[in-house]
């Protein structure tokens, strides 16, 4: 596969300027000063954020310090979805920095799931990897690796290690030729203005009439309000990795090169800016 | 090869049976069709149900503080899994007063004889995961094995020319793991009207 692999590392080291603040309601023995960080957006939040813990530790009292969590505009940020996701999805056509504010107490339950330790991101990452791959070959790419091979994709995420996480992953990405792709495509659409969380069907990267799936047959079948009507200005921007790709771009092309390491291709539906 | 699939046509047919012998054992399941917002066709649906559930009869109860039993309240979804074909348990359980029990809690609430077995899985079984469609955290046990431990389950009732309603079966196995009794009347009383065409084999 991959003929294309600076798309590969372009995607592997996109990263967001970003401040972080401490939440005005916080008990600090000091005024806390903001920190900033380069975020990688194919990690997790909670993966990649012990220098701001450690930052604002120093400024509060050990009682007054529950679970960090993150806020961006009175929104909970999931950390398992991937940073880029959160991003585009939230904040994508506002000005760098990345504004979150840091909370350590009152952690919201009913909208965030619990990360006590990186084990959690390790499991959620690796559920996600083998659901890819039922997905895309039932299973069996990811049941024949060894436990090793599997250790070597997450500490390729973990310690940011492009050709590590790739020399495994690259088999995660093959297909015979005679299919032209992957059995489904796995993909998951999200929209902030829906009460789901996201849309994740079945859909396949070639027709029954062996016709090449576009981004755009995927978004008629998914999600046809996203799609812009002839002669009408364009309400929504489909956002992957931060930039709109056209909606001719074959499906198969954009798993193998726009997907996240957890192997889904995240597409974000946001309203197109009205400036 | 593989009787032990689940499609999702077939996922709401054993759902529908369910609910029906649900009806008349009145044990609180429902179906509930999820708004899909923007426009997507609207076909994701669960099946829900509250059980109050109070654990200080059983032996081995949840005991939170210690020499104390509480009342729980668990609320369980079976969603369709399109990833793994099989169905999926989602549940969630509180204290009376609100509180949501942490994962830890929930893990000293099986049954050790479960919780081992569990616990030796690669992926842990039991994980706190975001419910794919109401977006809040729910536990889940995972649906990785399912075709697994279903697929002797199907071959003998297809053996035995026995009709076989795939959720129920499923339901009366992963349950009881977290405190979910099938009552034996499903199986006993009532028996589904229709075989159902998810036992044939490919």
């Amino acid at each position: 596969m991959a003929d294309d692999k600076d798309v590969l590392r372009d995607v592997w080291f996109g990263r967001i300027p970003t401040c972080f603040t401490l939440n005005q309601d916080e008990v600090t023995e000091r005024e806390a000063e903001p920190y900033y960080l380069l975020l990688p957006r194919v990690s997790y939040l909670t993966l990649v954020t012990d220098k701001v813990k450690k930052h604002f530790l120093k400024v509060m009292k050990a009682e007054d310090v529950e679970e960090m969590w993150f806020e961006y505009e009175g929104t909970p940020l999931k950390w398992h979805y991937p940073i880029g996701v959160l991003f585009d999805l939230h904040a994508s056509n506002t000005v760098l920095p990345w504004s979150i504010t840091v909370h350590f107490k009152n952690f919201p339950d009913r909208d965030l799931l619990h990360c006590p330790s990186s084990s959690i991101v390790e499991a959620h990452f690796m559920s996600s990897i083998k659901e890819a791959d039922a997905l895309k070959h039932k299973s069996q790419v990811v049941n024949d690796m060894q436990k090793k091979d599997h250790k070597q994709l997450w500490m390729g995420l973990q310690n940011d290690k492009f050709d590590q996480f790739w020399a495994m992953n690259r088999k995660l990405m093959e297909y015979s030729t005679e299919d032209g792709g992957f059995r489904y495509i796995p993909f998951r659409i999200y929209q902030t203005m829906s009460d789901r969380p996201f849309i994740q069907k079945l859909f396949r990267p070639v027709s029954p009439d062996g016709n090449v799936h576009t981004l755009g047959d995927l978004l008629k079948e998914m999600d046809p309000t996203a799609l812009p009507n002839d002669g009408e200005p364009k309400r929504y921007q489909v956002v992957i990795h931060g930039i709109e790709p056209l909606l001719e771009t074959p499906l198969q092309w954009l798993s193998e090169h726009l997907s996240h390491p957890d192997n889904f291709l995240h597409i974000c539906i946001i309203p197109t800016p009205t400036d | 090869m593989s009787s032990s699939v689940l499609d999702e046509q077939n996922f709401h047919h054993c759902c529908q049976l369910l609910l029906q012998q649900s009806e008349q054992l009145k044990d609180g399941w429902s179906w509930e069709a999820v708004q899909s917002g923007l426009a997507a066709p609207v076909d994701a649906d669960s099946i829900e149900g509250d059980i109050d559930d109070k654990e200080g009869e059983d032996e081995g109860a949840c005991t939170v503080s210690e020499g104390s039993s509480q009342v729980l309240q668990y609320e369980y979804h079976i969603v369709y899994s399109c990833s793994y074909c099989t169905p999926v348990l989602y549940f969630r359980a509180f204290t009376l007063e609100g509180k949501s029990l942490s994962l830890e809690e929930v893990w000293s609430s099986v049954h050790p004889n479960f919780r081992l077995r569990l616990q030796n899985s690669p992926l842990n079984t039991i994980t706190l995961q975001e419910h794919p469609l109401l977006g809040q955290p729910f536990f889940m046990i995972h649906p990785c094995r399912t075709e697994q431990f279903m697929r002797p389950v199907l071959q003998a009732a297809q053996d035995q020319h026995r009709p076989v309603n795939y959720v129920l079966s499923w339901l009366s196995v992963v349950g009881p793991m977290v405190g979910l009794d099938v009552p034996l009347k499903y199986s006993t009383q009532l028996h589904p009207t229709a075989s159902l065409s998810s036992t044939k084999p490919d």
